[in-house]
């Protein structure tokens, strides 16, 4: 297929979105079941010729079609196979097409799966969903093409090639899983639009939307542990957080949401917060786009900006109209959204999710705060003032250690009320492990943060193994089960409530390995062949130092062995310093990158990163740096994708 | 030979969409459609408010909620239930 027919198709989309709103629209007017169901496929023509033209375009990238600018512009002839589909997401045009991409293959689940059901909230839907679309068709069909031509009167020969950065198999995986999380939130905001329109707000389109919500929190989480996992693997400075602009906009909308996935728990079973679920779905999508415009529009400087553009206003305009469609349809149905009922008391499950929410809403509005910050200063006072991790931190680490004390504590209140008796029988374990685990800590000697931090972890570990102990022991008594069988049918009859539990206990396992940066040790130095340094009671020694040239890079490969303060062999590093495009005979298009080597274990990383080489005198610059518990952090994320796949399991019913 | 398959491609991918998305527009005027929605989405009300009985009594089980809250509800749950089940039959009749 020609690049042409990926421009055309695109520009059908465009026309197929106008017609399904118009269509749809009608209908809600004159109900005339012919055009809802001309809506419903003009729907599934604007996927169709969206994955039609984002075919075409990873046609182009693989076939090194040098033709259009994007595909010379990302990769070249060299580039590995994998690396030219990832180059899809790796520019700016190529990036909202994929956004267009997800964000049709939903639309499409979602028109399927709901053929005939909801048939009051689908219209609405469809036509919410086709309006996101039209926007991300209208900024790749007008004002940033991926099927652009080249602009040059020469046949174009080779391409420019990807960033090295880029080229990481985490990079590749890290953007579309977090894609899926943020575009995937596009229909939980549809129904509540739907809800809206319709002044349906009993717990419908809340029962509708519980899946989808946590299919894109799942991605969305995936999605920003892979970013810190490659941040920490490439970049090369030893963190796997830095409070980054672009780091931001992916926790704001997850923060929200976290929120939300707790709140709709709420109105399924009380009725009560839908004012609150309604805006907090609003926030979590528009903040999603508000992210994707922080990452293209380049007005904030970041590790993860590889793409610098004017489409700045077009998405602030985008996320105003958003905000002031949205919550005008809130304020014109408050009397609809109101509930008659009213929480009872202070000390029950109600109480305990709505402060958790605030919790989340006052983290989210701080992150967004330090964010903006440095833009507001500068458009302001004409000074750039820029927020950095201390201020982030400062703010969070407390913000944050509530928000796990409130995970501990949560699953223990009942339902309307917790009387004394059940808050001492509830409470006691847990308190006690957490209060033993804090003296122990303090006799190690841990002070502060990591004190609370620590102790934490074990009360809410407490809690939730109560929790499981407490279902358990129910279901043995009722049906005179044994233990395994009576925790297997308690988790397979209550997925997203213990799901949600073992997720709880991932964000612990994150919690201990965020803790663990209070003891980060690091150190630079430089060896020659058989010299050696000590850092945090190891010692490095370099053995050899190689060079090769690889298909899209040149390399130097330290050897460096690893001692620890017994003398006994701990493992060898491997760190390379790369030059990327060393062919290219334009030394300034060469581009250095250093290739770490981490040896990791439970209770530390040893973590190296070839700075420089000094080929006449044999000297290696290398930096290491020992970081305790960063594995907890991954380990962390592992069980949260495990718990959320076991809330997310479908159930016979 | 590739001018057919060019032709090919084009009505394939391009014309053959057009076709399907209009198609409705031509059909007589549908009857049946609401009925049939309303039915499968009175029915999956009827399994979430089952689903929600089973969960409440699980509530009570594990003693996060007390009697008077466990019959209250259930009670509450099971008129809604009834009701569905009232509209399921109409519909069907």
């Amino acid at each position: 297929m020609t690049p042409i027919a990926g421009a055309v198709a695109l520009n059908l989309a465009f026309g197929f979105s106008i017609l399904s709103i118009i269509c749809l629209f009608i209908f809600t007017l004159n109900e005339d079941k012919r055009l809802f169901l001309t809506g419903q496929r003009l729907s599934l023509g604007i996927s169709f010729f969206v994955f039609l033209s984002t075919f075409i375009l990873w046609y182009q990238l693989i076939i090194s079609n040098f033709d259009i600018d994007y595909v010379a512009r990302y990769t070249s002839i060299e580039t590995p196979f994998i690396y030219k589909i990832s180059a899809l997401w790796a520019g700016q045009s190529g990036s909202l097409l994929f956004w267009l991409f997800i964000l049709s293959i939903f639309a499409t689940i979602t028109v399927l799966q709901n053929q005939s059901k909801h048939h009051g909230l689908m219209p609405w839907v469809i036509i919410s969903l086709s309006i996101i679309q039209l926007f991300f068709l209208i900024l790749t069909n007008f004002v940033t093409n991926p099927f652009m031509p080249t602009d040059a009167d020469f046949v174009v020969a080779n391409g420019n090639g990807l960033n090295p950065l880029l080229q990481n198999v985490t990079m590749a995986i890290h953007p579309p899983t977090l894609y899926l999380g943020y575009v995937g939130f596009s229909v939980p905001f549809a129904f509540a639009i739907s809800a809206l329109m319709n002044r349906d707000t009993s717990t419908l389109w809340i029962q509708s939307i519980r899946r989808w919500t946590l299919v894109a929190w799942l991605f969305l989480s995936s999605g920003i542990i892979l970013g810190g996992w490659w941040a920490y693997q490439e970049l090369g400075w030893g963190g796997y957080w830095a409070w980054d602009p672009v780091e931001n906009a992916s926790f704001m909308p997850w923060l929200t949401a976290t929120a939300f996935l707790h709140s709709i728990i709420i109105q399924e079973k009380k009725d009560m917060l839908r004012i609150w679920n309604m805006a907090l779905i609003i926030l979590t999508f528009t903040l999603c786009i508000f992210g994707t415009f922080l990452t293209r529009s380049g007005v904030m400087s970041s590790v993860h900006s590889f793409t610098a553009s004017s489409l700045g206003p077009i998405f602030l305009i985008f996320v105003f109209l958003i905000l002031i469609i949205s919550f005008s349809l809130m304020y014109l149905r408050k009397s609809e959204l109101r509930s008659e009922k009213r929480m009872e008391s202070f000390t029950s499950r109600e109480s305990g999710f709505l402060f958790n929410n605030l919790v989340f809403v006052v983290m989210c509005f701080a992150v967004f705060w330090g964010t903006l910050f440095p833009v507001i200063s500068e458009t302001v006072r004409g000074t750039k003032i820029t927020v950095g991790p201390p201020f982030f931190n400062q703010i969070n680490v407390p913000i944050g250690l509530i928000l796990l004390a409130l995970t501990g504590v949560g699953p223990l209140l009942a339902w309307r009320n917790t009387s004394k008796q059940s808050l001492i029988k509830n409470f006691t374990f847990p308190i006690l492990s957490g209060l033993i685990a804090a003296i122990i800590f303090l006799f190690i000697g841990f002070r502060g943060s990591v004190v609370i931090s620590f102790s934490l972890s074990v009360f809410v570990l407490a809690t939730i193994s109560t929790e499981f102990k407490r279902g358990i022991s129910a279901r043995t008594k009722k049906f005179n089960e044994s233990i395994f069988k009576a925790l297997f049918a308690m988790v397979s009859k209550n997925r997203s409530r213990y799901g949600g539990y073992i997720v709880h206990v991932g964000i612990v396992f994150m919690f201990v390995g965020f803790t663990g940066h209070a003891f980060d040790k690091e150190k630079e130095f430089s060896l020659t062949k058989g010299q050696s340094d000590h850092v945090a009671g190891y010692e490095f020694t370099l053995l050899k130092l190689s060079e090769t040239e690889r298909p899209n890079h040149y390399a130097w490969i330290s050897d460096i062995r690893v001692t620890d303060n017994k003398g006994e062999y701990v493992t060898n590093l491997y760190p390379e310093k790369r030059i990327y495009f060393h062919k290219n005979p334009d030394v300034n298009r060469r581009q250095p990158h250093s290739e770490l080597d981490i040896y990791s274990t439970l209770n530390k990383d040893i973590y190296s990163i070839f700075s420089a080489v000094d080929n006449e005198n044999g000297v290696v610059f290398i930096k290491i740096m020992v970081n305790p518990l960063v594995r907890w952090v991954w380990i962390g994320g592992y069980i949260l994708v495990i718990g959320t796949m076991i809330a997310l399991w479908p159930r016979k019913d | 030979m590739d001018y057919i398959r060019d032709y090919s491609l084009v009505f394939i991918f391009f014309v053959l969409p057009i076709i399907f998305v209009i198609q409705p527009l031509f059909l007589k005027k549908i009857n049946d459609f609401e009925n049939q929605m309303d039915l499968s989405s009175l029915k999956r009300k009827k399994r979430l408010l089952y689903r929600q009985i089973k969960e409440l009594e699980m509530e009570f089980d594990i003693g996060n909620i007390n009697q008077k809250d466990l019959e209250t509800s259930r009670k509450e749950l099971k008129v809604e239930v009834s009701e569905v089940i009232t509209k399921i039959n109409a519909n069907k009749i």
